[in-house]
Protein backbone atom coordinates (compact mmCIF):
# COMPACT_ATOMS: atom_id res chain seq x y z
CA UNK A 1 0.00 0.00 0.00
CA UNK A 2 1.36 3.38 -0.89
CA UNK A 3 1.70 6.23 1.49
CA UNK A 4 -0.89 8.29 -0.33
CA UNK A 5 -3.53 5.64 0.07
CA UNK A 6 -2.62 5.41 3.74
CA UNK A 7 -3.59 9.02 4.09
CA UNK A 8 -6.99 8.25 2.66
CA UNK A 9 -7.70 5.11 4.60
CA UNK A 10 -6.56 6.14 8.03
CA UNK A 11 -9.31 7.72 10.05
CA UNK A 12 -7.21 10.78 10.71
CA UNK A 13 -9.16 13.97 10.86
CA UNK A 14 -8.98 17.10 12.90
CA UNK A 15 -12.27 16.54 14.68
CA UNK A 16 -10.31 15.58 17.75
CA UNK A 17 -7.10 17.00 19.07
CA UNK A 18 -5.48 13.56 19.21
CA UNK A 19 -6.27 12.82 15.59
CA UNK A 20 -5.00 16.23 14.56
CA UNK A 21 -1.76 15.47 16.38
CA UNK A 22 -1.53 12.15 14.56
CA UNK A 23 -2.10 13.84 11.22
CA UNK A 24 0.64 16.35 11.89
CA UNK A 25 2.99 13.60 12.96
CA UNK A 26 2.16 11.67 9.84
CA UNK A 27 3.02 14.63 7.63
CA UNK A 28 6.20 15.29 9.53
CA UNK A 29 7.56 11.81 10.08
CA UNK A 30 6.34 9.59 7.27
CA UNK A 31 9.30 10.26 4.99
CA UNK A 32 11.96 10.10 7.71
CA UNK A 33 10.42 6.84 8.92
CA UNK A 34 10.40 5.37 5.43
CA UNK A 35 13.99 6.38 4.87
CA UNK A 36 15.03 4.95 8.20
CA UNK A 37 13.35 1.59 7.57
CA UNK A 38 14.71 1.30 4.04
CA UNK A 39 18.19 2.07 5.33
CA UNK A 40 17.74 -0.64 7.96
CA UNK A 41 17.32 -3.11 5.13
CA UNK A 42 13.58 -3.33 4.44
CA UNK A 43 12.33 -3.21 0.90
CA UNK A 44 10.31 -0.20 -0.18
CA UNK A 45 7.03 -2.13 0.11
CA UNK A 46 7.90 -3.62 3.47
CA UNK A 47 8.89 -0.19 4.74
CA UNK A 48 5.55 1.22 3.58
CA UNK A 49 3.74 -1.55 5.42
CA UNK A 50 5.80 -1.04 8.57
CA UNK A 51 5.13 2.71 8.51
CA UNK A 52 1.43 2.08 8.06
CA UNK A 53 1.43 -0.32 10.99
CA UNK A 54 3.29 2.21 13.12
CA UNK A 55 0.77 4.96 12.38
CA UNK A 56 -2.13 2.62 13.02
CA UNK A 57 -0.58 1.82 16.39
CA UNK A 58 -0.18 5.53 17.00
CA UNK A 59 -3.83 6.12 16.21
CA UNK A 60 -4.90 3.38 18.60
CA UNK A 61 -2.48 4.67 21.22
CA UNK A 62 -3.85 8.20 21.06
CA UNK A 63 -7.50 7.20 20.78
CA UNK A 64 -7.21 5.10 23.93
CA UNK A 65 -5.80 7.99 25.87
CA UNK A 66 -2.14 7.05 25.61
CA UNK A 67 0.54 9.51 26.59
CA UNK A 68 1.70 12.01 23.98
CA UNK A 69 5.00 12.50 25.73
CA UNK A 70 8.01 11.59 23.57
CA UNK A 71 5.63 10.59 20.83
CA UNK A 72 8.25 10.94 18.09
CA UNK A 73 10.58 8.44 19.71
CA UNK A 74 7.57 6.25 20.52
CA UNK A 75 6.64 6.15 16.83
CA UNK A 76 10.21 5.41 15.73
CA UNK A 77 10.48 2.67 18.33
CA UNK A 78 7.27 1.02 17.11
CA UNK A 79 8.48 1.20 13.51
CA UNK A 80 11.92 -0.04 14.50
CA UNK A 81 10.52 -3.03 16.38
CA UNK A 82 8.14 -3.73 13.51
CA UNK A 83 11.05 -3.73 11.10
CA UNK A 84 12.98 -6.12 13.31
CA UNK A 85 10.02 -8.47 13.50
CA UNK A 86 9.60 -8.40 9.75
CA UNK A 87 13.26 -9.12 9.25
CA UNK A 88 13.12 -12.06 11.61
CA UNK A 89 9.91 -13.43 10.18
CA UNK A 90 11.31 -13.26 6.66
CA UNK A 91 14.56 -14.76 7.89
CA UNK A 92 16.65 -12.05 6.37
CA UNK A 93 19.80 -10.55 7.67
CA UNK A 94 19.22 -7.29 9.45
CA UNK A 95 21.19 -4.32 8.21
CA UNK A 96 22.16 -5.70 4.83
CA UNK A 97 24.24 -3.54 2.57
CA UNK A 98 22.30 -0.80 0.90
CA UNK A 99 22.12 -0.19 -2.79
CA UNK A 100 21.70 3.55 -3.21
CA UNK A 101 20.50 5.01 -6.46
CA UNK A 102 23.51 7.19 -7.17
CA UNK A 103 22.02 8.31 -10.47
CA UNK A 104 19.37 10.19 -8.54
CA UNK A 105 22.01 12.67 -7.39
CA UNK A 106 21.83 15.68 -9.61
CA UNK A 107 20.27 18.97 -8.62
CA UNK A 108 21.97 22.16 -9.73
CA UNK A 109 25.47 20.69 -9.55
CA UNK A 110 27.83 20.65 -12.50
CA UNK A 111 28.81 17.29 -14.03
CA UNK A 112 32.19 17.48 -12.30
CA UNK A 113 30.54 18.07 -8.95
CA UNK A 114 28.17 15.18 -9.52
CA UNK A 115 31.06 12.85 -10.29
CA UNK A 116 32.88 13.98 -7.14
CA UNK A 117 29.75 13.55 -5.05
CA UNK A 118 29.19 10.04 -6.36
CA UNK A 119 32.77 9.15 -5.58
CA UNK A 120 32.35 10.43 -2.04
CA UNK A 121 29.19 8.39 -1.63
CA UNK A 122 30.95 5.27 -2.87
CA UNK A 123 33.65 5.80 -0.28
CA UNK A 124 30.98 6.36 2.35
CA UNK A 125 29.26 3.13 1.39
CA UNK A 126 32.54 1.30 1.83
CA UNK A 127 33.20 3.06 5.12
CA UNK A 128 29.77 2.14 6.45
CA UNK A 129 30.76 -1.50 6.37
CA UNK A 130 33.11 -0.76 9.26
CA UNK A 131 30.25 0.50 11.46
CA UNK A 132 28.62 -1.70 14.04
CA UNK A 133 24.86 -2.22 13.92
CA UNK A 134 24.39 0.11 16.88
CA UNK A 135 26.50 2.83 15.28
CA UNK A 136 24.61 2.56 12.03
CA UNK A 137 21.23 2.71 13.76
CA UNK A 138 22.27 5.74 15.82
CA UNK A 139 23.41 7.57 12.70
CA UNK A 140 20.25 6.66 10.82
CA UNK A 141 18.04 7.96 13.61
CA UNK A 142 20.19 11.09 13.88
CA UNK A 143 19.77 11.61 10.14
CA UNK A 144 16.03 11.30 10.72
CA UNK A 145 16.16 14.36 12.95
CA UNK A 146 15.94 12.67 16.35
CA UNK A 147 17.74 14.06 19.38
CA UNK A 148 20.12 11.90 21.36
CA UNK A 149 17.50 11.43 24.07
CA UNK A 150 14.98 10.22 21.50
CA UNK A 151 17.52 7.91 19.88
CA UNK A 152 18.19 6.42 23.29
CA UNK A 153 14.48 5.81 23.78
CA UNK A 154 14.15 4.13 20.41
CA UNK A 155 17.14 1.86 20.89
CA UNK A 156 16.61 1.58 24.65
CA UNK A 157 20.12 2.71 25.54
CA UNK A 158 21.28 5.63 27.72
CA UNK A 159 21.59 9.08 26.15
CA UNK A 160 25.28 9.26 27.06
CA UNK A 161 25.84 6.01 25.16
CA UNK A 162 24.12 7.51 22.15
CA UNK A 163 26.46 10.50 22.27
CA UNK A 164 29.54 8.29 22.47
CA UNK A 165 28.26 6.03 19.71
CA UNK A 166 27.45 8.89 17.34
CA UNK A 167 30.79 10.54 18.04
CA UNK A 168 32.66 7.30 17.38
CA UNK A 169 30.71 6.55 14.20
CA UNK A 170 31.18 10.02 12.72
CA UNK A 171 34.91 9.90 13.40
CA UNK A 172 35.14 6.46 11.80
CA UNK A 173 33.38 7.63 8.68
CA UNK A 174 35.41 10.83 8.46
CA UNK A 175 38.62 8.87 8.73
CA UNK A 176 37.61 6.20 6.19
CA UNK A 177 36.11 8.66 3.73
CA UNK A 178 39.12 10.94 4.04
CA UNK A 179 37.06 14.12 3.96
CA UNK B 1 44.64 15.43 19.80
CA UNK B 2 42.73 18.39 21.14
CA UNK B 3 40.81 17.91 24.38
CA UNK B 4 37.67 19.32 22.81
CA UNK B 5 37.59 16.81 19.96
CA UNK B 6 35.37 14.45 21.94
CA UNK B 7 32.63 17.08 22.22
CA UNK B 8 32.64 18.47 18.71
CA UNK B 9 29.96 16.18 17.29
CA UNK B 10 27.66 16.74 20.26
CA UNK B 11 28.27 20.49 19.94
CA UNK B 12 27.37 20.37 16.25
CA UNK B 13 24.21 18.43 17.10
CA UNK B 14 23.30 21.03 19.77
CA UNK B 15 23.31 18.38 22.44
CA UNK B 16 25.54 20.20 24.92
CA UNK B 17 24.38 22.40 27.73
CA UNK B 18 24.61 26.15 27.19
CA UNK B 19 27.80 26.49 29.23
CA UNK B 20 29.53 23.58 27.52
CA UNK B 21 28.45 24.80 24.10
CA UNK B 22 29.86 28.24 24.82
CA UNK B 23 33.20 26.72 25.87
CA UNK B 24 33.45 24.62 22.72
CA UNK B 25 32.44 27.54 20.52
CA UNK B 26 35.15 29.75 21.99
CA UNK B 27 37.70 27.02 21.50
CA UNK B 28 36.77 26.27 17.91
CA UNK B 29 37.19 29.93 16.98
CA UNK B 30 40.87 29.77 17.84
CA UNK B 31 41.74 26.11 17.11
CA UNK B 32 42.40 25.41 13.44
CA UNK B 33 42.57 21.64 14.08
CA UNK B 34 39.07 21.60 15.54
CA UNK B 35 37.83 23.84 12.74
CA UNK B 36 39.03 21.24 10.28
CA UNK B 37 37.35 18.48 12.27
CA UNK B 38 34.09 20.36 12.44
CA UNK B 39 34.19 20.80 8.66
CA UNK B 40 34.92 17.11 8.13
CA UNK B 41 32.22 15.93 10.53
CA UNK B 42 29.71 18.26 8.92
CA UNK B 43 30.60 16.94 5.49
CA UNK B 44 30.26 13.32 6.64
CA UNK B 45 26.89 14.08 8.21
CA UNK B 46 25.68 15.73 5.01
CA UNK B 47 26.96 12.81 2.92
CA UNK B 48 25.23 10.34 5.23
CA UNK B 49 21.86 12.04 4.76
CA UNK B 50 22.39 12.17 0.99
CA UNK B 51 23.32 8.50 1.06
CA UNK B 52 20.13 7.61 2.96
CA UNK B 53 18.03 9.55 0.47
CA UNK B 54 19.73 7.78 -2.42
CA UNK B 55 19.21 4.43 -0.71
CA UNK B 56 15.51 5.14 -0.27
CA UNK B 57 15.24 6.07 -3.94
CA UNK B 58 17.23 2.99 -4.87
CA UNK B 59 14.79 0.80 -2.97
CA UNK B 60 11.91 2.28 -4.94
CA UNK B 61 13.60 1.88 -8.31
CA UNK B 62 14.58 -1.70 -7.55
CA UNK B 63 10.91 -2.58 -7.31
CA UNK B 64 10.08 -1.16 -10.72
CA UNK B 65 9.55 -3.66 -13.49
CA UNK B 66 9.08 -3.02 -17.18
CA UNK B 67 5.46 -2.43 -18.05
CA UNK B 68 5.28 -5.45 -20.31
CA UNK B 69 6.15 -7.84 -17.48
CA UNK B 70 2.79 -7.75 -15.64
CA UNK B 71 0.91 -7.68 -18.94
CA UNK B 72 2.76 -10.70 -20.27
CA UNK B 73 2.44 -12.52 -16.95
CA UNK B 74 -1.31 -11.94 -16.92
CA UNK B 75 -1.66 -13.17 -20.49
CA UNK B 76 0.30 -16.33 -19.74
CA UNK B 77 -1.74 -16.98 -16.60
CA UNK B 78 -5.01 -16.58 -18.50
CA UNK B 79 -3.79 -18.87 -21.27
CA UNK B 80 -2.77 -21.56 -18.81
CA UNK B 81 -6.10 -21.31 -17.02
CA UNK B 82 -8.01 -21.60 -20.26
CA UNK B 83 -6.00 -24.61 -21.31
CA UNK B 84 -6.35 -26.44 -18.02
CA UNK B 85 -9.87 -25.59 -16.95
CA UNK B 86 -11.70 -25.73 -20.28
CA UNK B 87 -11.30 -29.25 -21.68
CA UNK B 88 -14.43 -28.77 -23.80
CA UNK B 89 -12.34 -26.69 -26.16
CA UNK B 90 -10.53 -29.91 -27.11
CA UNK B 91 -13.16 -31.03 -29.50
CA UNK B 92 -11.75 -34.07 -31.08
CA UNK B 93 -8.56 -35.99 -30.86
CA UNK B 94 -7.69 -38.51 -33.55
CA UNK B 95 -7.28 -41.97 -32.16
CA UNK B 96 -5.34 -44.83 -33.72
CA UNK B 97 -7.63 -47.55 -34.97
CA UNK B 98 -5.52 -50.33 -33.55
CA UNK B 99 -5.08 -50.86 -29.90
CA UNK B 100 -1.35 -51.55 -30.43
CA UNK B 101 -0.84 -47.98 -31.67
CA UNK B 102 -2.37 -46.46 -28.59
CA UNK B 103 -0.26 -44.54 -26.18
CA UNK B 104 0.94 -46.53 -23.16
CA UNK B 105 -0.70 -43.93 -21.00
CA UNK B 106 -4.10 -44.88 -22.36
CA UNK B 107 -5.82 -47.84 -20.76
CA UNK B 108 -8.82 -49.31 -22.52
CA UNK B 109 -11.54 -50.76 -20.40
CA UNK B 110 -14.55 -52.68 -21.53
CA UNK B 111 -16.78 -51.83 -18.63
CA UNK B 112 -17.77 -48.40 -17.35
CA UNK B 113 -15.35 -47.28 -14.73
CA UNK B 114 -16.55 -45.61 -11.53
CA UNK B 115 -15.53 -42.00 -11.74
CA UNK B 116 -14.25 -40.09 -8.77
CA UNK B 117 -16.91 -37.61 -7.76
CA UNK B 118 -14.67 -35.16 -5.97
CA UNK B 119 -14.39 -31.72 -7.65
CA UNK B 120 -16.27 -32.92 -10.64
CA UNK B 121 -18.27 -30.39 -12.57
CA UNK B 122 -21.01 -31.04 -15.05
CA UNK B 123 -19.95 -29.64 -18.40
CA UNK B 124 -22.38 -29.24 -21.24
CA UNK B 125 -20.89 -30.62 -24.45
CA UNK B 126 -20.19 -27.92 -27.01
CA UNK B 127 -21.53 -28.58 -30.46
CA UNK B 128 -19.34 -27.41 -33.29
CA UNK B 129 -19.49 -27.88 -37.06
CA UNK B 130 -16.58 -30.34 -36.86
CA UNK B 131 -18.43 -32.64 -34.46
CA UNK B 132 -20.73 -34.17 -37.03
CA UNK B 133 -20.84 -37.60 -35.47
CA UNK B 134 -23.28 -38.25 -32.68
CA UNK B 135 -22.66 -40.08 -29.44
CA UNK B 136 -24.80 -42.87 -28.22
CA UNK B 137 -24.64 -44.35 -24.77
CA UNK B 138 -21.08 -44.52 -23.52
CA UNK B 139 -19.67 -47.96 -24.13
CA UNK B 140 -16.07 -47.47 -23.33
CA UNK B 141 -14.30 -45.06 -21.06
CA UNK B 142 -10.67 -44.22 -21.45
CA UNK B 143 -8.80 -43.10 -18.36
CA UNK B 144 -5.94 -40.78 -19.24
CA UNK B 145 -3.75 -39.66 -16.36
CA UNK B 146 -3.60 -35.89 -16.25
CA UNK B 147 0.19 -36.08 -15.87
CA UNK B 148 0.38 -37.57 -19.33
CA UNK B 149 -1.46 -34.65 -20.90
CA UNK B 150 -0.25 -31.62 -18.97
CA UNK B 151 2.92 -30.54 -17.20
CA UNK B 152 3.15 -31.56 -13.55
CA UNK B 153 1.16 -29.25 -11.34
CA UNK B 154 -0.81 -27.69 -14.21
CA UNK B 155 -3.97 -29.64 -13.41
CA UNK B 156 -5.57 -29.37 -9.97
CA UNK B 157 -5.54 -32.53 -7.97
CA UNK B 158 -8.71 -34.55 -8.25
CA UNK B 159 -9.59 -33.38 -11.76
CA UNK B 160 -10.80 -36.22 -13.96
CA UNK B 161 -11.52 -36.39 -17.67
CA UNK B 162 -13.93 -38.74 -19.36
CA UNK B 163 -13.37 -39.79 -22.94
CA UNK B 164 -16.39 -40.64 -25.07
CA UNK B 165 -15.55 -42.90 -28.00
CA UNK B 166 -17.43 -43.16 -31.25
CA UNK B 167 -17.13 -46.67 -32.67
CA UNK B 168 -18.14 -48.05 -36.02
CA UNK B 169 -19.99 -51.30 -36.49
CA UNK B 170 -16.72 -53.14 -37.22
CA UNK B 171 -15.30 -52.01 -33.87
CA UNK B 172 -12.97 -49.37 -35.21
CA UNK B 173 -12.81 -46.08 -33.32
CA UNK B 174 -13.94 -43.11 -35.32
CA UNK B 175 -13.67 -40.33 -32.83
CA UNK B 176 -12.97 -39.36 -29.29
CA UNK B 177 -14.23 -36.51 -27.19
CA UNK B 178 -13.00 -35.44 -23.79
CA UNK B 179 -15.18 -34.01 -21.12
CA UNK B 180 -14.55 -33.12 -17.55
Amino acid sequence: MSGDSLRLTLPFSCFAADSCEATNLYRELRKPLLRYLVCLGLSADEAQDAVQDAFLSLHRHLSTGGSQENIRSWLFRVAHNGARNRQQSYDRRFGKSLDPDLDSISGDATPEQIVLEKEKLRRLRKAMLSLTESERECLLLRAGGLRYREIGEVLEIPTSTVGDTVDRAIKKLAEKCDV
Amino acid sequence: MCNFSGRLVAWMDRELSDNEAADVERHVRVCSECQGRVGAYGEVSRLFVTYCDAAAKGAKTRRKLPRWVPVLSSAVAVAVLLLTLRPASIEQIPVPTRAADASPAMVLETAPRPVKKVHRRQVTPVKTPQATWAFAEPFIQVAIPAEAMFPPGAVPEGLTYIADLSMASDGSIQGLRLQQ
